[in-house]
């Protein structure tokens, strides 16, 4: 292989190609359409690090459950009838079986369909449907007890999982995302609360794609440049002058990574449009009054201006605009992803706003509105594009400079391609790292 | 021919009419068939009680006020909306017509339905019933409300709800 020229800082890997020098941040295409890459990634990444799950407000109260996808495996999350909130594999511990057939509801035991297994909301077996055939210390310890995921925790109201039992504690792993997720829990005096209806649609794309996607502040203009028609018409009676963007990005360590942006469109908690009415501008004073008494004026100040789009590395999305948007993203090989859109408001939200705030949600952010088919669009067509294996690197050197430190840095250019870095600076970390056989 | 008949007849009539107008992205005339106040909604996938639910209360796909429909329909004859540019091919199959209620200021139709789109080589089938609220005009009708609900658990693989169901 020819030497490359490289400053001391500069790398070339099998996947990421950093040239400082000529300010240039090259990812190799195969990391979008290896099937092999893809099996070492669930391996090595997504089956090791922890991965939003569900909003604890899905589970208000004992015995209610939700079946959700992380990764390539099927949890039950659920609150049993002690309080307590668990993350189970969908399972049966006989013959395999998945237990729970419906989506949610509420159950105080889970039977399986097969042989009649039956167990508590705690995962406790406590029948096996026959009276002969067992002993009486074949369950000792709760060994065919509910298998539950090695690991799960919460913050700021949301719930993560961790297949692998050595990981770090969700709060370091976190780093800087971690005060983000409490910022969002801030929203409300009184909990925030899932709002009924899922967004779930596939991608046929690399599930990298729709993290870039979803804090890349400079396809904006283009792809969406007919949504952006579509707002001016919403922010009418705002003037000119007020309309320009502010916004920056941050990676927050790890290879979490977010933009803010300050942009007059209207936000539930608590920024006012004049075409949403009187109605609604009385219901965002008094949101206004309540966030500034509780938190004082400075927080208040930030969260009713702060639009924030946000990926927990390294498939967990958050954007906290129109609606608090959780963005659950499945891959389920290296073409193709299903995602899983709640939208996310407090719990004592006035209808007025909780309308604004649905509709907000589904114009912008849903797979039936004016701007996300035309990601999903982009995203198949890098994905086509990718095809031509020939042409090998994607670049992401967007707000590159030589002194760049990737995984925790600041860029006042919220359309640079900081956060795009982070997440690949940290990707590579792990997929280059010597693998440890155990 | 009984009233009954004659009436469905009639509606059944008017709906093929704006199904062959969205076959041909024939958009602003579509749009002259909404009234004034219309809505047009589609519901989330994946919820057993869809039919019941509503868009003020929870998260739809679809849920345009006239306003918005308008915008929608301004939308989707730019080449900027990607997803939809050049158009797709799509064909719009209505089947099982039932007048559900029939009074002086509106009729309460329901229909089967089966949307096909192909594009870039690949056809998404779309499948569920509609719910249309239509009020009499001069001797057709005006389309209060389109309401759609789909027999799916996602949009999984058609992606996406870029075309008009």
């Amino acid at each position: 292989m020819a030497a490359i020229v490289q400053t001391p800082l500069s790398s070339r890997s099998r996947y990421l190609w950093v040239d400082r020098e000529r300010g240039r941040f090259l990812v190799h295409r195969s990391a979008y359409t290896s099937p092999e890459i893809f099996e070492e990634e669930r391996r090595r990444i997504l089956h090791r690090s922890w991965i939003v799950l569900a909003h604890e407000s899905e589970v208000p109260n004992k015995g209610d459950f939700v079946v959700r996808q992380v990764v390539d495996r099927e949890l039950i999350f659920n609150r049993d009838v002690d309080g307590k909130v668990n993350a189970f594999f969908n399972s049966c511990r006989h013959r395999g079986a998945a237990i729970c057939r419906e989506p949610r509801g509420n159950r105080t035991r889970f039977v399986c369909p097969y042989h009649g297994w039956a167990y508590k909301s705690s995962g406790e077996l406590f029948n096996q449907h026959s009276t002969f055939g067992y002993g009486e210390r074949f369950n000792e310890g709760g060994f065919y007890d509910l298998t539950r995921v090695a690991r799960l925790d919460k913050r700021g109201g949301f719930y993560f999982v961790n297949f692998d039992p050595n990981a770090i504690s969700l709060d370091d792993y976190l780093q800087d995302a971690g005060p983000m997720l409490d910022a969002i829990a801030d929203q409300s005096g009184v909990g925030m609360e899932v709002v009924r209806g899922c967004h779930e649609y596939e991608i046929k794309a690399n599930y990298k794609l729709i993290c870039e996607n979803s804090y890349d502040g400079y396809h904006l203009d283009i792809t969406h440049s007919s949504f952006v028609d579509y707002m001016r018409t919403m922010v009418r009676g705002i003037p000119v002058s007020e309309m320009n963007i502010r916004g920056v990005a941050k990676s927050l360590g790890n290879g979490h990574a977010c933009f803010e942006l300050e942009i007059p469109t209207g936000r539930p908690v608590a920024q006012w449009l004049p075409v949403w009415g009187e109605e609604a501008r009385l219901e965002i004073e008094a949101k206004k009054k309540e966030l500034e008494s509780r938190l004082g004026k400075a927080k208040a100040d930030r969260i009713s201006v702060t639009n924030r789009n946000m990926v927990i590395f390294p498939n967990s999305i958050i954007n906290d605009q129109q609606t608090v948007l959780l963005r659950t993203v499945t891959p389920t090989a290296h073409n193709r992803m299903i995602i899983r859109a709640w939208s996310i408001g407090p719990k004592d939200e006035g209808p007025v706003l909780r309308r604004i705030r649905n509709e907000g949600a589904l114009s912008f952010l849903g797979p039936g509105g004016f701007a996300t088919p035309d990601d999903v669009e982009m995203l198949e067509l890098c994905q086509r594009g990718f095809e031509n294996a020939e042409v090998e690197w994607n670049d992401i050197s967007k707000g590159f400079r030589p002194e760049e430190n990737t995984l925790r840095d600041y860029d006042e250019h919220y359309d640079n391609e900081l956060q795009m870095r982070a997440y690949w600076f940290r990707w590579n970390e792990i997929m280059s790292a010597p693998e440890s056989r155990g | 021919m009984s009233a009954a008949l004659l009436l469905r007849l009639t509606v059944e009539d008017f709906l093929y009419r704006e199904a062959a107008l969205l076959d041909d992205w024939k958009l602003k005339d579509w749009l002259a068939l909404f009234s004034p106040n219309a809505r047009y909604e589609v519901a989330p996938t994946g919820d057993p009680e869809a039919g019941t639910l509503s868009s003020a209360e929870s998260l739809f796909l679809v849920a345009d006020d006239r306003e918005r429909l308008e915008q929608r329909v301004i939308r989707l004859q730019k080449p900027q909306a990607h997803a939809e540019y050049p158009h797709s091919r799509v064909r719009h199959i209505y089947s099982n017509v039932r007048i559900l209620r029939d009074t002086e200021a509106q009729i309460e139709v329901n229909s089967n339905f089966v949307t096909f789109r192909t594009k870039r080589g690949i056809t998404a089938t779309y499948m569920g019933w509609h719910r249309y609220l239509l009020s009499r005009h001069s001797d057709s009708f005006l389309i209060d409300l389109k309401r759609t609900v789909l027999d799916l658990d996602g949009l999984v693989p058609q992606g996406k709800v870029s075309l008009l169901l």
